[in-house]
């Protein structure tokens, strides 16, 4: 309802569809909406990616292996979210002293501004989540390839398959229904990026490239105090979360048993 | 739903209440409310009366400023007041405190008595009538510094006391200036030009392959944009001038500190913190930061002050001696209880007043209660008596520019003048062209604000 209403902390009264309008409008929205769209895309795809094939590579271990792998890599999920984001910070420093630059020079390569930058402070902030390995994802593709039926591989190997063909052919497809839920999980996360740009990039900058729905949500809400345009965004947001994840379901929806 | 004073809550209001409410729990921590004094019985002269007053960042036992100088203030009042009881709540600094305050004031109508508060809050309250005007005699105001007046006045009226003025300025590294040959600006005066190219001269890389900077600042002022001239709004508050030719003047000069490179690259979203660390660890030599840096630097045995730093006037440009700056207010809740809103303004008085200074300066020990200038003359002395660098400070607050209250300034600032400003300084843009583009913008959110 308050996405409805001209809501401050005090009064407000019934506008209809004018906030929905107002957003149209407003280029810092528009601009909020296509990275975080390009924000999800690339992370989600990547992340999916990276949790299969840390997954795929440690099923082959032994079980104490196996599980001493998956911990490792879940580990990084017990810590805050503030404190992961500062070190990338750090990480995507502008300065010679930031590690990535660091990383540039031994290879005796010019430093990138990174977060300093427009033109790179986006990109900075989507591979900042690209390369953080996603545990979660990792411990359930590894779980889920556990329990997939042996005979299928024996009967492939019957026939010659290599290791890389099994993995195409029959590993993947039977990851359909966990693939599925956590790209709806993942894609649902990915539109609720804040905390990685809060930190970052000071909330969005420079020069509002990296600012996100999420971000703009709260500083529409709790700093400018217009709460029914935020909520105004938040409803956006969730017509694209909905939207996506039933075009998601109905792409990926299979009928495979094991 | 009625309430027993017969006022009327409809559902939606109710469910919309709870919601907020709901939201700034969520969001903040618990504030532990906190009593800063016992209470003895009070004088039979007067009549006894508990205030309940909101400090940010007060926190019962803690050494951070805002709790010693909050307690120390209701020990010296109540020397003087001793019918009077004292009660402080804290908070931490940002948008959940500041959602506490609007819950309590705006929609409950409760809460404190006498709060502290900063520009935009102003205006907020006193649009919504929940501030009592100060009682302030012929006397009193023009004792008061008249743009920190004018920031508190809401349609004519002045609706909260000022308590002081956070210049802005420039922090000198001697040791660098000296490494390096250059003179530091004689009595803290030095023109744009002076200061441009001492910042060249200050940027360098040393055998050792460290790379020093001339001037950084915290990503977090307009300094530049004032010093021609230029100004955000008409002296009516009423039509944006920000795009004026003396405030592309003013940009154009910041624009040709990055051009010359001679801020750190980062300098876009340098964060106060790691900009005050930076200059601390010897790689900044000239930092634009307020007031309350001057303690940082003194609780740092290795910075010795006037040997190894030094504080400087922003650099003069077109017109005469500009700074920016902040204030900081005292106000007083409305309320029905003439009893207890008669007590806050004589604590609000107290706060901002010339006596507090002196009887926290004679307590064991004693207490800063000044953490920046005072905003009335005769409280103003005993800041610059703190330290010889407050002294400096001390005189600053003459042309001292503070920025009027606009209730959608964040917003203007925020989401469209400092992404124009990131461009220009980028070299996307030119000065004039972001500056022009925000105009529109930024005087419909005008507009808004003065309906």
């Amino acid at each position: 309802m308050l996405s409805l209403q001209s809501a401050r902390i005090v009064g407000g009264e019934f506008i209809g569809l004018q906030n929905f309008v107002t957003l149209a409008e407003d280029p810092v929205f528009r601009q909020a909406l296509g990275n975080t769209v390009l924000y999800s895309l690339v992370v989600v795809a990547a992340q999916l990616t990276l949790a299969l094939v840390v997954a795929s590579l440690i099923q082959p271990l032994g079980p104490r292996s196996r599980t001493f792998y998956r911990a490792l890599f879940y580990l990084p999920l017990v810590n805050s979210a503030i404190l992961i984001a500062m070190v990338w910070r750090w990480i995507f420093n502008a300065n010679p002293y930031g590690l990535a630059n660091t990383v540039l020079g031994a290879f005796r390569l010019e430093p990138l501004l990174w977060i300093g930058s427009s033109d790179q402070a986006l990109a900075a902030v989507i591979l900042s989540a690209v390369l953080t390995i996603p545990g979660g994802g990792v411990v359930l593709y590894s779980a889920a390839m556990s329990s997939l039926p042996r005979e299928l591989y024996e009967a492939a190997e019957v026939e010659g398959a290599g290791a890389l063909t099994k993995w195409w052919y029959i590993t993947v497809p039977l990851l359909k229904p966990t693939t599925l839920y956590l790209l709806v999980i993942y894609t649902i996360l990915a539109f609720q990026v804040f905390e990685r740009v809060y930190v970052m990039t000071n909330g969005g900058g420079p020069n509002n490239a990296t600012i996100t729905i999420v971000q703009l949500i709260y500083s529409t809400a709790f700093q400018f105090g217009r709460y029914g345009l935020a909520s105004a965004m938040a409803v956006v947001l969730f017509i694209m979360a909905v939207a996506v994840a039933v075009v998601q379901f109905r792409s990926l929806r299979s009928d495979v048993e094991y | 739903m009625e309430r027993e004073d017969g006022v009327k809550i409809d559902r939606r209001r109710f469910l919309q209440a709870l919601a907020a409410i709901g939201v700034a729990t969520a969001c903040g921590p618990a504030a532990a409310p906190g009593s800063a004094s016992a209470s003895p019985a009070p004088s039979a002269a007067a009549k006894a009366v508990s205030l309940e007053w909101w400090r940010r960042n007060y926190t019962p036992g803690s050494q951070n400023a805002e709790t010693v100088t909050s307690d120390g203030a209701v020990k010296g009042f109540r020397a003087r007041n001793p019918s009077y009881t004292i009660s402080i709540q804290g908070g931490p600094f940002g948008p959940e405190t500041d959602q506490k305050f609007d819950i309590a004031i705006l929609q409950q109508k409760a809460g404190p008595d006498v709060f502290h508060t900063t520009g935009g809050d102003v205006l907020k309250y006193a649009a919504a009538g929940q501030l009592s005007e100060p009682p302030l005699t012929a006397a009193e105001r023009s004792d008061f510094n008249p743009s920190a007046l004018t920031a508190t006045t809401y349609k004519g009226k002045v609706v909260a006391y000022p308590l002081w003025i956070v210049p802005w300025f420039e922090y000198i590294n001697l040791d660098l200036f000296k490494e390096r040959g250059v003179t530091p600006p004689k009595d803290g005066n030095w023109t744009y030009e002076e200061f441009l190219d001492a910042a060249k001269k200050l940027t360098f890389k040393r055998a050792d392959g460290k790379q020093i900077y001339g001037f950084a600042h915290a990503n977090d002022e307009f300094a530049f944009m004032l010093i021609d001239g230029g100004r955000l709004y008409d002296k009516d508050v009423r039509k944006w001038t920000f795009n004026s030719a003396e405030a592309v003047s003013g940009l154009e000069r910041w624009v040709a500190l990055a051009k010359e490179k001679v801020m750190p690259p980062d300098f876009l979203t340098l964060n106060p913190n790691d900009s005050q660390a930076r200059f601390i660890s010897g790689e900044i030599a000239i930092l634009q930061r307020p007031s309350a840096m001057i303690n940082v630097l003194n609780a740092d045995a290795k910075w010795k002050y006037g040997t190894n730093w030094d504080i400087a006037n922003f650099p003069k440009g077109k017109t005469e001696q500009t700074a920016w700056g902040g204030v900081g207010f005292i106000a007083v809740r409305e309320q029905t209880d003439a009893d207890k809103k008669a007590a806050a303004h004589v604590f609000a008085k107290y706060l901002t007043g010339p006596d507090i200074g002196p009887d926290l300066k004679a307590m064991t020990p004693p207490i800063e209660y000044w953490l920046a200038p005072a905003a009335r003359t005769s409280a103003a002395g005993i800041y610059g008596e703190y330290h010889a660098a407050k002294a400096k400070v001390a005189k600053m607050g003459s042309f001292t520019y503070v920025l009027p209250n606009v209730s959608t300034w964040s917003e203007i600032d925020q989401k469209y003048l400092r992404p124009a400003r990131d461009a220009a300084l980028e070299g996307k843009k030119t000065a004039k062209q972001a500056l022009d583009e925000v105009a529109p913008t930024a005087q419909r959110l005008l507009d808004e604000a003065n309906k």
